[in-house]
């Protein structure tokens, strides 16, 4: 080799190879961008993956809490219906007066001797003598014993008035019976069975609501 | 290692030589060694099946070993077993919270027994009566009524009250015929500190109250200020179809009590009053060292998750319906009574009922005969209908 030769042979070489190193560089540094590229990329999906999901997890909490939330509110709201009836139902009885004392045959030295006057406040007074059941059998046919007390305007308002003076006895048993989970079908019967109410419809709708 | 660890080794002679020997007599037992119990069934220490129709005197209304009060024991007792009432304890103030809510809604006083819960619904009663200035307080209850076998209970439990042998009893109790609203209404008066009655007689042989006899009952006591107390030691917790019998009826007292099932099989008691009575005791008044301890209300707790549920209602009384119907058919039985799961049946003139009992237990039916001529059936709520009419047919077979 000349060494005139050298410079111009060793010119191309080198600047093939410089190229080629180039080249390779380049190729290198396309290959690292496109690694870098994809794993941006798969990164970016992992990240629109989770996030996603945990927006789909969120929703789906927030639905079951709205709907857990519904239904506890319906279920206060029912037990808060229950209890309204049932305070009004004991409050209207402990409002009423006391019916007229049974009439008890007449009892030689019964201690009992102060009816007439300031009987201690009825608390609970549940229940008043509802029409058919409290008819006793007494027998030998006591005249039709003194007039009931003079009812109070509401109360006789309420007797004489009403359609159907379903009596608080009956109230109070449709309604412990409702809370204690008897069905409708289940009251309405003992109400025809026991109180001889044939339309039982107003008491169930007051405490049930009305058949849906 | 103590025989006692395991009955099973034991075997029939040898607890009732055992038995015989060391424990007083006071009962009179019927020769079989349960060793093993799951729901309705009962196994005896030589392997033999029983239904079980009795549920220990109306005590394992869930059955026998039920999984859920199981587990709440095993986890109380590895927890917190006894501090006493000086101090609170969660198992009792959440199951005082529910079974105020249940049903009074006032305040609950815990016992071991339904004696006791008695007991503490008589102290009510008789400080409540002082405090309107009655000087000699009286409990009106009926005969056959059946309240308890300490001294207050005792004496408002008019058949047994009159075995001179343990007087002088409590004074202050009178008793009317069973179900006379009339007699009721006249024994009733200024007086009376409280009616303390069953809502369904059960050691009688399952009498139902009627709903005149009830009512009569809530007026007379609300006419003088006296405090209306259903002892509802059997028929409460599920036993009638309801969670208490007297959800069933046109009435509401003032004062319930409770035990037997409420433990499914450990000892508690509850007094559980309305708002008004629930004020009348005082810091003094009463106590309980073992009362309410977190076991026994652990187990309480679990009983109600079971019972509560009106599905589980409903189907004691269908269950109850069906059965009372099924046993209606057989000639020998002359009458059925009862509510839910909790039966009577009086049989044919001339039928001897221990007879019966004791054949049926024979053939692998426990009951209970509370009275000569008649039997009670009190099975687990959890009863299965192919039990129920297993036990149909073991009954009609026996008649």
């Amino acid at each position: 080799m000349s060494s005139s030769d050298r410079p111009f042979s060793a010119r191309p070489i080198a600047s093939s190879t410089a190229e080629r190193v180039a080249k390779i560089v380049e190729a290198a540094e396309r290959a690292a961008s496109a690694v870098i590229d994809d794993a941006e990329a798969q990164a970016r999906l992992y990240l629109q993956e989770a996030q996603a999901e945990a927006d789909r997890r969120v929703a789906q909490r927030l639905a079951s809490l709205n709907d857990l939330s519904d239904s506890l509110i319906a279920q206060a709201d029912a037990i808060r219906r229950q209890s309204d009836r049932l305070l009004a139902s004991l409050e209207e009885e402990g409002a009423a007066t006391p019916p007229p004392p049974p009439p008890v045959q007449p009892q030689p030295s019964a201690p009992e001797s102060a009816p007439a006057e300031a009987p201690p406040a009825p608390r609970l007074s549940a229940v008043e003598a509802p029409a058919p059941v409290a008819e006793p059998p007494v027998a030998p046919a006591p005249e039709p014993v003194a007039a009931p007390p003079e009812p109070e305007p509401a109360r006789a308002k309420e007797e004489a008035g009403d359609d159907q003076p379903s009596p608080a006895a009956a109230r109070l048993l449709a309604t412990q019976m409702a809370v204690s989970g008897a069905s409708r079908e289940e009251i309405e019967k003992r109400l025809r069975t026991g109180f001889g109410i044939e339309d039982t419809a107003a008491i169930l709708d007051a405490i049930l609501g009305p058949e849906g | 290692m103590s025989a006692g660890l395991d009955s099973g080794v034991l075997g029939l002679e040898a607890a009732r030589e055992l038995d015989e020997r060391y424990l007083m007599r006071t009962y009179r037992r019927a020769p079989v060694d349960f060793v093993r119990g799951e729901g309705a069934l009962l196994w005896d220490a030589e392997g033999n099946e029983y239904l079980d129709f009795l549920s220990g005197l109306s005590v394992s209304s869930v059955g026998h070993c039920h999984p859920a009060v199981v587990a709440a024991v095993r986890e109380q007792a590895e927890r917190l077993l006894h501090v006493s009432n000086l101090f609170y304890t969660e198992p009792m103030a959440r199951l005082a919270r529910r079974l105020s809510e249940s049903s009074l809604g006032g305040r609950v006083f815990f016992a071991n027994s339904g004696t006791e819960a008695n007991e503490c619904a008589i102290k009510i009663a008789r400080k409540h009566a002082h405090r309107r200035g009655v000087e000699a307080p009286e409990i009106v209850s009926f005969e056959g009524d059946f309240h308890g076998r300490s001294y207050g209970a005792l004496a408002a439990t008019p058949a047994m009250a009159r075995n001179e042998a343990l007087g002088p009893m409590l004074p202050g109790f009178r008793a009317v015929p069973f179900d006379d609203a009339e007699a009721l209404r006249a024994a009733v008066g200024p007086s009376t500190a409280a009616v303390l009655i069953e809502p369904i007689q059960g050691e009688a042989g399952v009498n139902p109250l009627s709903e005149e006899a009830l009512l009569a009952a809530r007026q007379a006591c609300d006419e003088v200020g006296a405090l209306l107390i259903l002892d509802e030691v059997q028929t409460g917790v599920g036993r009638t179809g309801s969670l208490w019998a007297y959800q069933q009826t046109p009435v509401r007292p003032d004062l319930i009590t409770s035990a037997k099932a409420l433990g499914g099989g450990l000892p508690i008691g509850a007094c559980i009053a309305g708002p008004e009575a629930a004020e009348v005791l005082e810091p003094g008044d009463h106590g309980s060292t073992f009362a309410g301890a977190p076991l026994a209300a652990a187990a309480a707790e679990a009983v109600l998750d079971v019972v509560d549920d009106p599905a589980l209602l409903r189907r004691v009384r269908e269950l109850g319906t069906q059965l009372r119907q099924e046993l209606a058919g057989i000639p020998a039985v002359a009458e059925t009574r009862g509510r839910g799961l909790m039966i009577g049946l009086t049989l044919a003139p001339g039928i001897d009922a221990a007879a019966v009992g004791a054949d049926l237990l024979r053939r692998g039916l426990v009951v209970n005969v509370p009275a000569p001529d008649r039997l009670r059936l009190l099975p687990p709520l959890v009863v299965e209908p192919s039990q129920v009419e297993r036990a149909v047919g073991l009954i009609r077979e026996a008649l």
